[in-house]
């Protein structure tokens, strides 16, 4: 969210509040700041298609308050008539008249005059897994998979950072080249693959997955994802064919470590 | 205190020089001030020495030797610091960094190799860093030898004059016997060049300045030339350019660049030709459509994986006639590998095998081999099981075109079609022309208006790149622009029209009812 467009749009919106305005003056104040909200202040900024449908349902939201009164009614009514009607409005409407074609013309324009672009395509970065899988002929059930060596943690730390340092050794010889020396999704490769490789540094990535939800994905990579995913785009490879389990186990605990984030925990079976 | 550099016998002479000039004055004030290199307090080294295992360590190793877990895997191979031999500094040639130095190009890293930058580190972590970083190599605490700036003047603007100048000093200097005449890194000597540990090094494409390991301003490129990259083969010309040429080598040398950015694509636009086009006229069929470079990167998916791939981008365009689809193909290459043969088939040699086979350049144009239903496109290395790739294979030693169909990595293979080809060399940059009907009832359509999506791979022969070992692309889209098209005037004035049209309806009826209510008299108003 852009502050410095949200908070003096919803000031003028409560400064509104005090003051007695015409209603077609508040309907258009109110129009034209929820219309700068969802224009310019989100980040990142929202598809035209969905402000436009927003800002549809907030038109005859303000319809509605209109027509739901009489006396407002009335005051709109009015106002209209004598904009239409009265001889020192008519500069206006004349004004109003020449450049509202003026502007849609212009509007119509540019957007036939854009540069085509390639299309977009969407995908979904986290689908859900599948509940169990075969790594090298062996079933694992990934509903109740966890990692192996996490118990170690606790158990026998010196056995679990010999783990640790595996992982690490798998990371800098396999993954560092796309999601990069400090984990950010950044190697010296990313910049030529599409969809960009997975930042772990963000929160938002394996600090909400489970740990055998790491092992699906570094297993089965990219070919390995549902179509909403876009496999075929994806430069995921399918680790199995290059790395054993132990080490993904070792690796998964690595990326852990490094990032200081915690794997989100199993749920507990009822 | 001495450092070999043996790059040229011009730096070894300063080397010499230097080395007098620091024992004559240490001599003298050696005695006055105990001025040791500052190498910090033992807890800012243990502070420097945990961030350096957590986060250098993997490539360049815990003793600093350069022999990390990650080493192997990046060229140029990660720093040795036990060497003391540093590339990017403002110190004389063959010189140890200053601590702002190696602070600099930590915070900023290397474009283009395995250093990436830290942003984030602090700058107390940075000097943390340096500190430990400099108890790897002794020559760091030698109270004589303390590293000392050259003067770097800030660029005076830059006029057409002194490119013009700096042009013919580029060839006076021999920059071009590694630079290659039109700077993209293709000189006679390049192929031969090695570094101070005797790996293979190349020198660098000068077109691309974003890959400038010391950076791209023409502050930068003035500091690589007075202070040379040392442990390359790039040496100082500080003795050598007198000062009044130095800015105009670098107004030369910046101007090769298109910009500051490669200005990477996401589509190739092809126009309309309303004449046949006559792919015999190679590269020149071109010359008005619009270029558009994509990223080439190591095929580290599939088995066969490169790790540092000889190309980094390339560059595509197209246009279209009534019948035919062409695509231009061009990219650098320091030296073309015109001998030997090549195949995007990954061929697995026999263990033992210990011939080395000579690969020829070679490069393929991937689209899918029938339109993608909904959404879905083949994997983009080499496609699927379910959909196929077409590729239009150029093997340049060969002057027709070869076609596969992929249906995977490991099942590519030779294909039925009609591609016409044609291709060259110059200066350092290949070009290919492919050509194809754009409908042929047995292959993906080239329709009008169309996103027909393509990707590419580049084998470098000379780096002895052949079937999985290769450069890679992601999905891109060729776009076939309608032959016409209307006007944006068009839509504008349909827009209008309407617009007008509303409003005199809306000012019409409300007029009608002003006037209407102006007729009621004031009495019946009353009434109401």
């Amino acid at each position: 969210m852009n502050l410095w467009v949200c908070i003096p749009a919803v000031l003028a919106l409560i400064g509104l509040r005090f003051l007695k305005t015409h209603i077609l003056g508040w309907l258009a104040a109110w129009w034209i700041c929820v219309f700068v909200i969802l224009k310019f202040g989100m980040v990142p900024p929202m598809p035209s298609s969905i402000i436009g449908l927003y800002v549809a349902i907030l038109t005859s939201v303000l319809l509605l308050y209109l027509t739901s009164d009489t006396e407002r009614m009335s005051q709109a009514g009015n106002f209209l008539m004598r904009f239409f009607g009265e001889r020192k409005f008519a500069p206006y409407l004349w004004t109003a008249a020449v450049l509202i074609p003026l502007l849609a013309g212009t509007n119509a324009y540019l957007a036939a005059s854009k540069e085509v672009e390639a299309p977009a395509s969407g995908r979904t970065i986290h689908p859900a897994p599948p509940g169990e899988m075969t790594f090298k002929g062996k079933k694992i059930d990934l509903i109740k998979a966890s990692n192996p060596f996490r118990e170690l943690e606790t158990k026998d730390p010196t056995a679990f950072e010999t783990h640790v340092a595996a992982g690490r050794k798998v990371y800098y010889q396999n993954c560092v080249f796309c999601h990069g020396d400090n984990m950010e999704g950044d190697g010296i490769f990313a910049y030529g693959y599409d969809p960009l490789p997975a930042n772990f540094q963000d929160p938002t990535t394996i600090g909400m997955l489970q740990e055998s939800y790491l092992f699906w994905r570094i297993a089965k990579g990219g070919p390995g994802l549902p179509e909403e995913s876009t496999p075929w785009s994806s430069a995921m490879p399918a680790w199995e064919k290059f790395v054993s389990e132990d080490d993904i186990w070792n690796v998964i605990l690595f990326l852990y470590r490094f990032t200081g984030q915690k794997p989100r925990a199993q749920e507990k079976a009822e | 205190m001495m450092r070999r550099n043996d790059s040229t016998c011009v730096s070894t002479f300063r080397i010499f020089r230097a080395t007098a000039i620091y024992a004559w004055v240490g001599a003298v004030i050696g005695f006055t001030s105990a001025n040791a290199g500052d190498m910090g307090t033992e807890a800012q080294r243990q502070a420097g020495k945990q961030l350096y295992n957590s986060k250098c360590s993997q490539c360049h190793g815990e003793t600093g030797d350069g022999k990390g877990d990650g080493a192997e895997y990046f060229r140029p191979t990660p720093r040795i610091f036990t060497s003391g031999t540093f590339k990017i500094r403002t110190t004389e040639s063959g010189e140890l960094p200053t601590d702002a130095d190696l602070r600099t190009v930590i915070k900023r890293g290397m474009p283009y190799t395995g250093m990436p930058a830290w942003p984030k580190f602090s700058d107390q972590d940075l000097m943390n860093l340096v500190y430990y970083i400099k108890t790897f190599n002794s020559d760091f605490a030698d109270s004589t030898n303390k590293p000392k700036s050259i003067e770097l003047p800030k660029a005076p603007a830059m006029t057409q004059e002194s490119i013009t100048r700096g042009k013919q000093l580029f060839a006076e200097n021999k920059c071009l016997d590694c630079h290659g005449k039109l700077g993209r890194g293709d000189g006679e000597s390049g192929p031969t060049l090695k570094d101070d540990w005797k790996n293979p090094i190349r020198p660098a494409d000068l077109t691309k300045r974003w890959t400038y390991r010391g950076g791209s301003t023409r502050e930068d490129i003035y500091r690589t030339f007075m202070t040379g990259l040392s442990g390359t083969p790039m040496p100082s010309y500080a003795s050598s350019v007198a000062e009044k040429d130095r800015w105009p080598l670098v107004d030369y040398v910046y101007s090769l660049s298109p910009g500051d950015q490669p200005g990477y694509a996401t589509m190739v636009l092809a126009e309309f030709s309303p004449t046949p086009l006559d792919i015999s006229k190679g590269k020149a069929l071109f010359a008005t459509a619009k270029p558009a470079v994509f990223p080439v990167v190591g095929q580290v998916v599939e088995d066969k994986r490169n790790f540092f791939p000889g190309v980094n981008a390339v560059e595509a365009r197209s246009m279209y006639d009534a019948e035919n689809v062409a695509v231009l193909l061009t990219w650098h290459d320091m030296s073309a590998q015109k001998t030997g043969s090549n195949t995007p088939v990954t061929v697995i040699r026999p263990v033992g095998d210990t011939t080395h086979p000579i690969y020829s350049d070679a490069i393929a144009l991937q689209i899918p081999a029938k339109n993608p239903d909904g959404v879905g496109k083949p994997y983009f290395l080499f496609g699927d099981k379910r959909n196929a790739v077409d590729l239009w294979f150029a093997d340049l030693v060969k002057g027709q075109p070869q076609l596969f169909v992929g249906k995977g990595s490991g099942n590519v293979s030779p294909a039925e079609g009609a591609v016409s080809m044609r291709s060259g060399y110059q200066d350092g940059e290949w070009w290919v022309v492919f050509s194809r009907k754009r409908q042929d009832g047995k292959h993906m359509p080239f329709d009008e208006g169309t996103f027909v999506p393509v990707a590419f791979s580049v084998w470098d022969g000379f780096n002895a790149e052949t079937g999985g070992n290769r450069g890679v692309t992601s999905w891109y889209s060729i776009y076939l622009k309608p032959s016409h098209t209307e006007s944006p005037i068009v839509p504008a004035g349909k827009q209008a029209a309407a617009c007008i049209l509303i409003e005199a309806g809306v000012i019409w009826i409300m007029r009608r009812r002003v006037h209407g209510q102006a007729k009621v008299s004031p009495a019946e108003k009353a009434k109401i």
